[in-house]
């Protein structure tokens, strides 16, 4: 396995990763029937909820964010230039 | 016995003989030894050498100097600054191990000023000695000055003026405070919206200013960014702590803090996607973990405040080896700009997973510092039930983990290429350790610290105020939030083209203000300054002409009467002399002043006699 590490790092990481998200989503929907999980918001019990909330936020927050830089992403001497003092 | 030694004195006054050391070697060897002799300090205070410190809220009273009519206590001690102290010690000294290489000294002596008056603002002990605060608002500007760059000196002038007006608000809240109690007592304060809490209001603005908490965020982003690759690493530790340290002692369980908190945990965060500095990014992210820390200042439970606490003293480790980390790409590659950078892993691979370790910490993942205090403020926030303020913390997670642990050293030292940009990669070694040697001791103690902590939380529980009875590593918590980051990973790698740097500036808070000071200028500049201009030019020729008079008065009014002669003569038109006229005149002005005319003496005293007549009129009706 190390060897396996050291030539193809990548693709161990690739492997590694698919095997977690999968393993994650299957514990989800066996954790949630039995009693492991004890959660305080009754939102926090649907379904994939942590999932879904990772991926939505993560996204919303770069595309949302991408939109304001559409009003607020100026030039790197914004407040440099047109003044004459440089300060 | 002394009674005690004030490790932050001792710190403050070593710092200015730091310059006096002639040996570059003894001198940062003595360096090393500034936080090493603190340290010694806390562990004779924690044994107990100086008397037994009693459990919180009781504390240690020491150092107590007569001050007009009140008494100064340069020493409360108990169990929260002294888990404070520790941590600002420890870290000082891994930073001190990273700022080795500096040549300039001053750098040093700015840097360890710095430490001590921060240590000397925590163990303040009344809300006068707390104005250790205005030496830490000056100390650090040094460190930003030192950078050499236009930006930076006015980035300095920024960093001062905030946190000068800041502590102006801390003083008139203060002073309000003393009149209407006579207290000086550092400790809760009421809050309340309206007129009688005025005094309050105002010191708990110039704690948030200091604590950088939204809408008055950007001086620190604005600042740190321009410091000195290893200054830098010293303002994130200290001020904005000190400030929750302070918010702590005076405005627990405030509702507001709670709000403002969960909303900048997440706002920042939105800017930090758009950021192209390294150094930058970083900022942000220190405004949005300060966000946890007010929100559990907000709560006020004894569990938020646990957690507030905690992770302030967790993010001053992992926060510093995060900007080490930048840092390190600063020095070595001499840009931390995301756009010319990119495949320096194979250059500086050391320094890019100690730089992990404190990316791990600061996403909160199990058995890193970031998870055992962050979880704390969090489920503090379930159970109030309050689910907005869950939620905000809960997404600013994922964005922390988005931006420290993905976006930076992707940007940074991946972006999936082998190689640097040529300009970078001629500034390399060929070797895997291009870092500086003692940049990476730094960084290992700190990273090493991120782990132990994580792993064994007890080390760092004990030491709370309050007693914890809370158990990080839960099946529900560890799961939850391992899903959250591998859903987190899957909506960055989609989305990876879009959070690539852009050579851009991102425009905060502070636009109004600056703007606003652009335009005051502006006007001093243009308006005023022609105004004044104008009305000088005026003032002078009144001057010049009654100068002008005052050498001849009888020749000059015979000048101005032709003058006007002259002038009545032109406008009618009527004779055809004119030029004479004028020719004569211009010949009186050549030889003017001529010769002045001679006065007898009875005429002198006759003139002298009707000032005194003049001045008795004066005297008589013109004074009631």
């Amino acid at each position: 396995m190390m060897s396996f590490l050291r030539q193809y790092p990548k693709r161990f990481f690739w492997v590694s990763f698919f095997i977690g998200l999968v393993v994650s989503l299957i514990l989800d929907v066996l954790w949630l029937r039995s009693d492991i999980l004890h959660y305080h918001f009754p939102f926090q019990y649907v379904p994939q909820f942590f999932a879904i909330f990772g991926l939505l936020g993560c996204m919303l927050l770069i595309l949302i964010a991408k939109g304001m830089g559409y009003f607020i992403s100026k030039d790197e001497d914004y407040y440099e230039k047109d003044s004459r003092r440089q300060v | 016995m002394t009674e005690w030694i004030h490790p932050g004195v001792v710190i403050f006054l070593g710092a200015f003989l730091i310059p006096w050391i002639k040996w570059r070697t003894v001198r940062l060897a003595y360096l090393l030894l500034l936080p090493l002799i603190g340290l010694t300090l806390l562990l004779l205070m924690s044994s107990g050498y100086f008397g037994q410190i009693p459990a919180w809220p009781g504390a240690l009273h020491k150092w107590q100097i007569p001050f007009l009519d009140y008494s100064l206590e340069l020493g409360r001690i108990d169990k929260m600054t002294m888990v404070f102290a520790y941590i600002y010690l420890i870290a000082a000294f891994c930073m001190n191990l990273y700022a080795l290489g500096v040549k300039n000294k001053w750098e040093h002596v700015a840097a360890m000023i710095y430490l001590g008056s921060s240590l000397g603002a925590i163990f303040a002990g009344d809300l006068f000695t707390l104005f250790w605060l205005e030496i830490m608002s000056w100390a650090p500007v040094f460190l930003i000055w030192f950078r050499g760059t236009r930006k930076a000196m006015g980035a300095a002038i920024r960093y001062v003026l905030w946190h000068h007006f800041s502590g102006a608000c801390i003083l008139a809240g203060v002073v309000i405070h003393l009149y209407h109690t006579g207290s000086i007592e550092l400790t809760r304060l009421p809050w309340g919206w309206g007129g009688e809490h005025l005094g309050y209001n105002l010191m708990l603005l110039g704690f948030i200013i200091n604590s950088a908490t939204t809408p008055f965020h950007s001086w620190l982003s604005d600042t740190y960014s321009e410091a000195t690759p290893s200054g830098s690493i010293y303002m994130t530790a200290f001020t904005t702590k000190t400030a929750i340290y302070c918010l702590i002692r005076t405005f627990p369980g405030v509702e507001l803090l709670m709000w403002l908190g969960a909303i900048q945990a997440v706002f920042a965060l939105f800017l930090a996607v758009l950021e192209n500095d390294g150094r930058r990014l970083c900022s942000y992210h220190i405004i949005s973990q300060i966000g946890y820390m007010v929100a559990g200042v907000g709560i006020g439970t004894e569990m938020a405040i646990n957690g507030a606490i905690s992770h302030a003293l967790c993010h001053i480790i992992y926060n510093a080896l995060l900007y080490m980390g930048a840092g390190c790409v600063l020095v070595v590659a001499g840009t931390a700009k995301f756009h010319e950078l990119g495949g320096l892993y194979k250059y500086m691979p050391i320094s890019f997973w100690l730089y992990m370790v404190g990316g791990f910490s600061i996403s909160g993942f199990p058995l890193f510092n970031g998870f055992i205090s962050k979880v704390m403020t969090i489920e503090a926030a379930e159970l109030i039930h309050n689910a907005p303020i869950y939620l905000l913390l809960e997404g600013a997670t994922v964005g922390t983990f988005l931006h420290t642990g993905l976006k930076l050293p992707w940007n940074m030292w991946l972006q999936g290429k082998d190689e640097p940009p040529p300009n970078i990669r001629a500034k390399l070694k060929d070797s895997a350790l291009n870092t500086p040697v003692h940049m990476l001791i730094g960084m290992s103690i700190l990273a090493f610290l991120c782990i132990f902590m994580g792993v064994y939380p007890k080390i760092l529980y004990d030491r709370l105020p309050y007693p914890v009875e809370f158990i990080p590593f839960t099946t529900t918590r560890v799961f939850s939030i391992m899903q959250m980051f591998i859903f987190t990973f899957l909506g960055f790698w989609f989305l990876r083209k879009l959070v690539t740097g852009y050579p851009t500036y991102t425009l905060d808070t502070d636009w109004p203000f600056r703007m606003a000071g652009r335009k005051l200028i502006w006007f001093c500049e243009e308006p005023l300054m022609g105004f004044a201009r104008v009305m000088d030019r005026k003032v002078m020729e009144v001057v010049n002409l009654i100068v002008w008079i005052s050498k001849n008065p009888a020749a000059a009014f015979e000048i101005k009467k032709k003058e006007m002669l002259l002038a009545g003569q032109r406008r009618l038109a009527k004779s055809g002399s004119i030029d004479l006229c004028r020719q004569s005149l211009e010949e009186e002005k050549r030889k003017y002043p001529g010769e002045l005319p001679g006065l007898t003496l009875g005429a002198s005293i006759i003139l002298i006699l009707f000032s005194f007549l003049l001045y008795l009129a004066l005297y008589l009706f013109a004074i009631p």
